[in-house]
């Protein structure tokens, strides 16, 4: 007897999403938990415009004055609110006048949570890589609305590889390190500070066949927040690579998955899980600690997974790629939570940590155990001063925040069990 | 109920076996009886475990379901009759329910609308030929061994899509053709996958840096098998899409589109169809001809009820001569960028897993 009804997806917890298409628009989705956790698009910035395709984006969401960095295939780097979507500063990343920005497109791209070299506090700092392997790290000043001027210093640049596409580009937790590597290109650590090289990969050995795999990396990401020598590689040649920089130079362990290529992978909270994406739209939750595969997320989808994001607190997996969903998972399950539709091949997802719910709010506060949160609320109102405000309150609320979501997940485990 | 025959047949093993296991028969039936009473047709047959009992209860119950669809048949039609009897509107028919029409609902149909599918449209990689910016040159080609129906379907793929042209395949990798095709500005390539002298797959990849689609190629007839064919004339065709309703049919529909020149010459009167239905798109190639016919047949016919003189009513009357190839095509893969197989990133891929209803359609 085939299924009559749809399965019903569980819906997530208050969430807030950016998307960023190939046709250079940004959307925002939020679900919130008065419309039953149904993700929708709230909020639609910029004109299509195949020129503007969004390459990487970068967001740094601390509680006041956010800040969102997003690589036009025009070459152009732009410094947006991610609240309201106005553009703050745009600058052109033209290290070489005679390259044409279709030929040397940017890979990655990092918005420094941390002030660096004593700059203003108007200012962020932004490290673009470009497929020809010249690396730039700039502090830019952020005016307060488009039309000041603004006053960049002359950026550091350095060239990362000679030869070979760099494809991929990760800065660790603490931004004092930042890793490479692409078509040809071995993963390279650079640090930051001093602007040299620390350390290069080396390629696995031939194998019992004497068949050597050629270097491509296509994905890349440090293991853990804090800890800067353990870096976990996706490869075109459908690898999960663990390499430790203070052992040796070659991987400790390589993971074989599946038949196509790893094109996405992030790291978990808990420091040994990954999870990595692949080119035919298969999501997998890897233990390096063991290298095994913990499982698949399935969900329908069949389109290339170009962008995974794991939210910093809640137990929630975000994915987006050529089959235009943006997906939700839960991390525990591995199940759907739901998928919002959004008509365009997408690029990145990135997810606002600092997003409330206000009316999960207001009954967090109904709750007569939670008087404490009367006294943070004074505190909140203190950063709101801000200049530029947030919409919500912000982290001092995030017990309450946290005990919806907790209960939802477990709840769903229930529904496993069930099932 | 078996536990409770058991049940019955424990406390009665005092008494001689055969007569515990009829009584408690006995007693079943009129369970059975009890139940079917008073719930009407509740009892179902599949939960009868005796076998003879259950092809019983099914084949009464198939009768009565026959009687009753023949019963209201009746009804129906002679509701009909008496409406025409007295002039009426006839009640309205009633339409089956199909798996077409009972579609899984699906958020990526497209709607016409939608500004963002347009500007998508734009931005993609056919605009240049669909916009008459270039005109559409197509190269032909074949797997590495080929052999009997795979060049006649070949030659008959060159009667139908204009400006293309065939290339031996030789021992070339579908790179290299990729890239001498882009080089000699063609903008689509198709190969034709030949399985046991029998064409079974067919890949279209757009050029420059197009999609590449997978189909499964399926039920090819070609032109000399086809009974009273015509023979197609070298004008432009006419294209027929029908079906492509949703994001990936749409890609698809363009994609195809694409394949063709976009001005038709009305004068060869050839139309091309692809016609999509649940998710099996079906190629088809004729030839037609308006006539205004001098309706004899129908004077005949309607003669007794419109005696109007003139005997000659005009009437303009469409007819089709099939030339070959038909075949059908069911897409297995579309992939972003052109032919590469192992660091390919697919946009849409057929998974096992997305067969669980059969009322779920992709294009």
């Amino acid at each position: 007897m085939p299924r009559t009804t749809k399965v019903e997806c569980p819906g997530c917890p208050p969430i807030r999403a950016l998307t960023f298409d190939v046709l250079g628009l940004v959307k925002v989705i939020e679900a919130r938990s008065k419309q039953g956790g149904v993700p929708k698009v709230v909020e639609r910035w910029g004109d299509p415009d195949s020129s503007r395709c969004v390459l990487a984006a970068s967001i740094n969401d601390r509680k006041s004055d956010p800040l969102l960095a997003v690589a036009r295939k025009s070459g152009s780097v732009e410094v947006l609110s991610p609240l309201t979507g106005d553009l703050r500063v745009s600058i052109t990343n033209s290290t070489h006048p005679d390259l044409r920005p279709e030929d040397d497109a940017i890979v990655g791209l990092h918005m420094f949570k941390k002030h660096i070299r004593e700059a203003s506090s108007r200012s962020c700092t932004l490290l673009t890589c470009t497929t020809k392997g010249h690396a730039s790290m700039r502090s830019v000043e952020v005016p307060k609305s488009p039309q000041d001027s603004n006053s960049s210093d002359s950026p550091m640049t350095w060239n990362v590889c000679a030869a070979g596409n760099i494809l991929c580009s990760k800065v660790d937790g603490n931004e004092d390190y930042a890793l490479f590597g692409g078509k040809g290109v071995e993963l390279n650590v650079w640090d930051l500070n001093t602007c040299t090289k620390n350390w290069t990969a080396k390629s696995p050995a031939k194998n019992s066949l004497d068949i050597f795999t050629p270097t491509w990396f296509t994905s890349v990401t440090f293991l853990s927040n804090d800890d800067h020598r353990k870096i976990v590689a996706g490869t075109n040649s459908h690898q999960v690579r663990l390499y430790d920089i203070s052992s040796q130079r070659r991987p400790v362990i390589s993971i074989d998955f599946r038949e196509s290529a790893i094109k996405s992978i992030t790291e978990d909270l808990d420091g040994n899980t990954v999870y990595a994406g692949t080119g035919s739209g298969d999501l997998a939750a890897f233990d390096m600690r063991t290298g095994k595969l913990l499982g698949c997320f399935l969900g329908k989808c069949s389109g290339s997974i170009r962008s995974v994001a794991r939210h910093p607190e809640l137990p929630v997996l975000a994915s987006c790629g050529l089959d235009s969903y943006l997906r939700f998972w839960d991390v525990k399950s591995r199940q759907l939570l739901s998928a919002v539709f959004l008509k365009q091949h997408l690029s990145t997802v990135l997810l606002d940590s600092n997003f409330n719910d206000e009316e999960l709010a207001s009954t967090a506060e109904d709750l007569p155990s939670n008087k404490a949160h009367d006294e943070d609320d004074t505190l909140d109102e203190d950063v709101e001063e801000m200049p530029v405000k947030r919409k919500k309150s912000s982290k001092e609320r995030n017990p309450t925040k946290k005990l919806k979501p907790k209960k939802r997940s477990k709840k769903l485990e229930g529904n496993d069990f069930d099932a | 109920m078996g536990g409770k025959r058991k049940k019955s047949e424990m406390g009665e093993e005092d008494d001689s076996n055969g007569n515990g296991k009829r009584r408690s028969v006995d007693v079943d039936d009129e369970n059975n009886q009890k139940k079917s009473g008073s719930k009407g047709q509740q009892l179902l047959p599949s939960t009868i475990k005796n076998k003879e009992k259950r092809s019983a209860v099914h084949a009464k119950l198939k009768q009565q379901k026959k009687l009753e669809k023949r019963k209201r048949a009746k009804t129906r039609d002679a509701v009909e009759k008496r409406a025409l009897e007295l002039g009426e509107e006839p009640p309205p028919k009633m339409i089956p329910r199909t798996i077409e029409n009972t579609r899984e609902l699906d958020e990526t149909i497209c709607k016409p609308d939608d500004e963002e599918l347009f500007a998508g449209n734009d931005a993609d990689e056919f605009c240049s030929v669909l916009k008459r910016e270039c005109t559409p040159k197509i190269l032909i080609t074949t797997c590495r061994f080929n052999s009997t129906r795979g060049p006649a379907f070949i030659s008959e793929l060159l009667t139908v899509i204009p400006n293309a042209h065939y290339f031996k395949r030789g021992t070339y990798d579908l790179k290299k053709i990729v890239e001498y095709a882009r080089t000699k500005d063609f903008t689509s390539l198709i190969v034709v996958h030949t399985n046991r002298r029998e064409p079974d797959a067919l890949l279209i990849i757009g050029l420059p840096d197009g999609p590449t689609a997978h189909f499964k190629l399926s039920k090819l007839v070609l032109r000399k098998d086809i009974k009273n064919h015509g023979n197609p004339t070298s004008h432009e065709p006419e294209l027929v899409l029908t079906n492509f309703t949703t994001r990936l049919g749409h890609r698809i529909g363009r994609l195809i589109q694409s394949l063709f020149p976009q001005s038709p010459n009305f004068h060869g009167r050839r139309v091309v169809t692809f016609h999509n239905q649940r998710d099996f798109i079906f190629f088809r190639h004729h030839r037609y001809i308006f006539e205004s016919k001098e309706m004899k047949q129908s004077d005949s016919k309607k003669g007794k009820d419109t005696k109007d003189g003139n005997g000659s009513q005009e009437k303009m009357v469409a007819r089709l001569q099939e030339c070959g190839p038909r075949f059908t095509l069911k897409l297995i893969s579309l992939q972003h960028g052109t032919f590469d197989s192992k660091s390919g990133e697919y946009e849409w891929v057929h998974k096992a897993e997305m067969d669980t209803s059969r009322r779920r359609f992709f294009l």
